[in-house]
């Protein structure tokens, strides 16, 4: 896996050296991808243009990181901690989506304990009180709110 | 690190650093702490596509039309550029591995050239936004330069907005600019650092034994493609 340190003992750098027709043959085939990522950008596929944009980039990416970069004959721990930031670059993503899309499904202080869309419970969120009749199914969660400030303040 | 063990302790390169072993070492030490740099700067540009995935899918079809403005020709040819100089820049490398400086020099200075190209291309895109009105701020819709703006009243001294992007659309400006701009500083100190190692790679401080500047230099670089690969499409081609 490691050029770089198997069977030398003798102390010296031995990185791997790639053909120059090998690097010119990696940036065609990333000219390629560029243009298939292009072209495909005028078809319209909904919701999976930005899937489609963000896997040919990925492949592209790991091209110029696995070859250019190396990655592909360096020591393993250099590419594990250059995968981890993508790890940690998701968590920020998942956890900040989670808070920013479900405020508002669940909010104890506005009285919301139901799903705005479907008036369901929402996930995680206490048993209703059932001495505030308001909050049924099929309410706002707004509504809902508002109802059982009003309850609160008896 | 085993290669310790079988170090010539008389021969000690003078590239080599006291505190390290043997090359191997301090080339392996060098590598992994650029790897880790590389790390610090994927998730300080994170943020910014964490920022970018959060406003596009609570709009999707502002960042959709405000996306159409964008030039998609420069764009284009500006991936192409870089991804041209990062080949460039892996050939310096490869050949100051095999020892030929006058090679090295000649790819160093071809990725520096480059470089120069992206930020031309990226001056006029700017020019452009700012003329058409695009500079998110309270002169969102007015064009940047001439007679207005300077005095912050936009508004009053050009009432005719130049384009009919909702004033909502700064967003997705705001996140083209520091995207882009964070890109260009990225590309402003990559030129710095090749500069400076196309300096001493002249003055031959570089060898088939120690070329650990030139790989390193190179590395970063090719950071700067990577940043761009996500940065293009997303922003000209998707939105």
């Amino acid at each position: 896996m490691s050029d770089t340190t198997h069977d030398n003992h003798d102390g010296k750098v031995h990185a791997h050296i790639s053909s120059w027709r090998f690097l010119v043959a990696i940036f065609f085939t990333l000219i390629f991808l560029t243009f298939v990522t292009v072209q495909v950008s005028y078809y319209d596929f909904g919701s999976f243009n930005t899937v489609v944009a963000l896997v040919v980039a990925t492949i592209k990416a790991s091209l110029v990181s696995l070859f250019f970069m190396h990655l592909r004959y360096d020591k393993w721990f250099n590419g594990f901690i250059f995968v981890m930031a993508f790890v940690f670059l998701g968590i920020f993503l998942l956890l900040t989506s989670d808070d920013i899309f479900t405020r508002g499904q669940i909010d104890y202080v506005n009285g919301r304990t139901r799903l705005e869309r479907s008036g369901a419970i929402a996930p995680g969120a206490l048993e209703p009180d059932p001495e505030t009749p308001h909050e049924q199914a099929g309410h706002g969660a707004s509504s809902a709110g508002t109802h059982s400030q009003t309850s609160e303040h008896h | 690190m085993a290669a310790s063990h079988h170090a010539h302790d008389d021969e000690h390169p003078k590239f080599l650093a006291h505190h390290f072993d043997t090359p191997e070492q301090q080339f392996d030490t060098a590598k992994f702490g650029m790897w880790v740099f590389i790390v610090t700067e994927i998730l300080m540009f994170g943020g910014l596509f964490v920022a970018y995935g959060i406003y596009k899918s609570e709009d999707p079809h502002l960042f959709h039309r405000a996306h159409l403005e964008l030039n998609r020709i420069m764009g284009a040819v500006n991936t192409v550029v870089l991804l041209f100089s990062s080949l460039t820049a892996a050939l310096a490398v490869r050949s100051s591995q095999l020892g030929k400086k006058d090679q090295t020099t000649m790819w160093l200075v071809i990725t520096i050239l480059c470089a120069c190209v992206f930020l031309v291309v990226k001056y006029f895109e700017y020019t452009a936004k700012l003329e058409h009105g695009f500079l998110p701020g309270r002169c969102f819709g007015h064009p940047w330069f001439g007679d207005h703006c300077t005095d912050r009243t936009a508004a009053t001294a050009h009432p005719i907005p130049v384009h009919h992007l909702p004033s909502r659309a700064n967003v997705f400006f705001a996140l083209y600019f520091m995207m882009t701009g964070l890109h260009g500083v990225h590309v402003l100190v990559g030129m710095g650092i090749l500069i400076w190692v196309t300096r001493r790679n002249l003055r031959g401080d570089f060898s088939k034994e120690y070329f650990t500047p030139v790989e390193i230099g190179a590395l970063y670089w090719h950071l700067v493609d990577l940043v761009w690969i996500y940065l293009f499409p997303l922003l000209y081609l998707v939105g």
